[in-house]
């Protein structure tokens, strides 16, 4: 059987992270320690996020001078409603109830 | 942080690096961005793990855009194992790159170019890549070009960015890199830029405090046709090329054949696997030439305003076509014909003027000009003049400056001479003859009978002192790769015919657009040639729509009452 697209524990990690604070741009490192995932798995994820238009991107100017300026992520619309569902799904398997309306 | 970064920040610096090297193309932009998050890691050796994965996570997309791989399979133990493997030894390799050119490497600097605004530094990538000075002899040595790669300002962007190849040749180009990231191309590519070997930031530097006297000395040769100013011209050319060769310099070392080896080195540095190729003026020598010999590497070619290719005509005839369709232009329009109603008769006569009695004009002093002031001689105004042909917004004035000159009033030409005497000064001479002498066979010609003042400011009589004749550029006769010719009416560079006759030899793959109204550089200066260049480079496999050329707004000319 096909696995559902997005659905990896370490992608439903990074989307609940983004949901937490669905609207801040957030940067990679901060993201790695937030979710325990190191670069080399959190990048591929967000990367892929990217690319199915789920994740938009920017350049943010540096924190202060000297450093350079960091790239910054965050959930464009489609991906807030991925994460959503996520995690009502994820609440729903929790209560045990298969429609997912836990509300 | 320290000053000094210790061994474990410099490892990871280094393994961050080569993150940025196995994660090439459009993607480029994710080891960037993992890169830069090392300068916020305080502690080093996070970063270091931190750069172990960057490596993992370059390898990982680049394995997954491969066919049939799927993330699932990559998080495999046996692919992490064989990956860590592939990486020590590419680690390895990429080591290696860092002695020599062996294998092109695109080793990033601190983006130090004038005119940065923070809008634009974010999406530029600055730094070098080490080509071989004698690409048939990998062992000759290397020298150091200077590239920047500017983001799309749309993310994702498409793969096959765009490289453009600007003027010249001597023209430095990443300089003028804030100019660039602000003039897309083509919507969602990255842009290239390289200074050409000699050029800009790129190696060598042939003669470089002789420039100014080089330029001098061809000033000089434009109003004064003597024995003594022609001979005086050749000592400092030769001067030149004895410091060059000195300084270990080998002229045999320069080229448009070169320069399209360096340009195929800097696309194998960058992991780009095809490009759209941008060639302007001396730019779409090295394109064509490109298309010729590494055509698939190329996704699609514009070709504007060609240099034309061996047999040219003497440059003086093309300028002096250029001029006549301006004047017939002006004719024909009602304003222009009403103000001044035999242009070309008083361009001639201004020319007879001049000849007896230089007008002068002041210049600003930076310029370094005796007495801040400049001769304005016949020969002269003929140069300016052909020069104010390049750029469609000296049109409207043109007339109007022909006239007061005619009339003794030389005070409109000051701003139009100090800045051509700038432009000409940002040209490095010294390469320009480097290029040109191996390429262009007519230069080690004496200057041909019927030769103007234009004409002695060319290299006729000085590349057979100068360094042997190169292999020739190439036109990529019957190339299958899409090609888009834009012309300019007036270009004083090359005919719009000359251009036709280019793109018909390409074949039945070049479109060939003429562009009303308009000189060098068409896509700079129309917003029309702009708009087909983008959408040819969207999609070379259909013809572009070309129905603005016909809506172009006509020159406004300024009358002759509004002369002060």
């Amino acid at each position: 059987m096909a696995r559902k697209p997005n659905s990896s524990r370490q992608t439903r990690t990074v989307l609940a992270a983004f949901l937490d604070r669905s609207q801040t741009w957030r940067h990679g490192y901060d993201l790695a320690k937030e979710t325990g995932l190191k670069s080399g798995t959190l990048y591929p994820v967000l990367m892929r996020l990217s690319e199915q238009d789920l994740l938009e991107s920017r350049w943010q100017d540096p924190e202060r001078p000297g450093l350079p300026p960091r790239h910054v992520y965050r959930l464009t619309s489609s991906g807030l409603t991925l994460a959503r569902e996520q995690a009502r799904s994820e609440a729903a398997e929790a209560v045990g109830d298969p429609s997912g309306a836990v509300a | 942080m320290n000053a000094m970064p210790g061994r474990w920040r410099r490892m990871a610096l280094k393994i961050a690096q080569h993150a940025s090297w196995a994660l090439p193309g459009a993607r480029s932009l994710w080891a960037d961005a993992m890169r830069r998050e090392l300068d916020y890691i305080e502690d080093d050796r996070a970063a270091l793990r931190w750069a172990i994965g960057c490596v993992m996570a370059s390898y990982t997309a680049r394995l997954a855009a491969l066919p049939r791989l799927r993330w699932r399979v990559l998080s495999s133990p046996v692919v992490t194992g064989s990956m860590l493997l592939l990486i020590v030894l590419a680690l390895q390799g990429h080591a290696s790159d860092q002695t020599g050119p062996s294998l092109p490497a695109f080793e990033e600097t601190t983006c130090a170019l004038p005119d940065m605004s923070p809008d634009i530094r974010p999406r530029l990538r600055c730094g070098t890549v080490r080509v071989p000075r004698d690409h048939a002899r990998p062992d000759s040595g290397n020298f150091s070009l200077a590239v920047v790669v500017i983001k799309s300002e749309l993310q994702p962007a498409l793969p096959d960015p765009v490289v453009y190849i600007s003027g010249g040749p001597g023209n430095p180009l990443t300089d003028y890199a804030a100019h660039q990231a602000r003039i897309a191309y083509a919507p969602r590519r990255d842009l290239i830029l390289v200074d050409q070997r000699g050029t800009g930031r790129s190696e060598p530097s042939l003669c470089p405090d002789l420039d100014r006297r080089l330029l001098e000395a061809t000033l000089a040769v434009a109003a004064d046709d003597s024995a003594d100013a022609m001979a005086k011209r050749r000592a400092a050319y030769m001067t030149c090329r004895d410091e060059a060769i000195r300084r270990g310099v080998d002229l045999a070392d320069f080229g448009t054949r070169v320069t399209v080896e360096d340009f195929e080195w800097v696309r194998r540095a960058l992991g780009i696997e095809r490009w759209n190729v941008y060639g302007e003026s001396y730019g779409t020598a090295v394109a064509m030439t490109l298309l010729a010999l590494h055509p698939g590497a190329v996704r699609s070619v514009v070709l504007d305003s060609i240099y034309p290719p061996d047999p040219v005509p003497l440059w003086s005839t093309v300028v002096s076509d250029a001029r006549d369709a301006f004047f017939a232009h002006c004719a024909r329009d009602a304003a222009c014909s009403t103000s001044f109603p035999d242009l070309a008769g008083t361009y001639r006569e201004t020319l007879n003027r001049l000849d007896q009695n230089p007008l002068v004009v002041g210049v600003p002093p930076q310029l370094q000009q005796p007495r801040d002031q400049v001769r304005i001689t016949a020969p002269l105004f003929e140069a300016l003049v052909s020069r104010l042909l390049y750029f469609p917004p000296a049109y409207p004035t043109l007339p109007r400056i022909i006239q007061s000159v005619h009339d003794g009033d030389a005070r409109g030409l000051g701003t139009v001479v100090a800045s051509e005497l700038a432009a000409a000064m940002t040209q490095n001479r010294a390469t320009h003859a480097a290029v040109e002498c191996r390429d262009r066979p007519h230069f080690r010609n004496p200057l041909p009978a019927g030769a103007s003042a234009l004409d002695r400011v060319q290299l006729y009589g000085l590349c057979e002192l100068w360094s042997d004749l190169g292999p020739a550029p190439l036109v990529p006769i019957g190339t299958s790769a899409p090609t888009l010719v834009l012309a300019g009416q007036f270009d004083p560079v090359a005919r719009p015919s000359s251009s036709r006759h280019v793109a018909e030899l390409i074949g039945s793959n070049a479109r060939w657009v003429e562009f009303p109204l308009v000189g060098h550089n068409v896509r700079h200066f129309s917003p029309c040639g702009s708009r087909i260049a983008a959408d040819f480079i969207d999609n070379p496999g259909q013809a572009p729509d070309t129905s603005c050329v016909d809506r172009n707004p006509p020159i406004r000319f300024v009358s002759r009452a509004q002369i002060p």
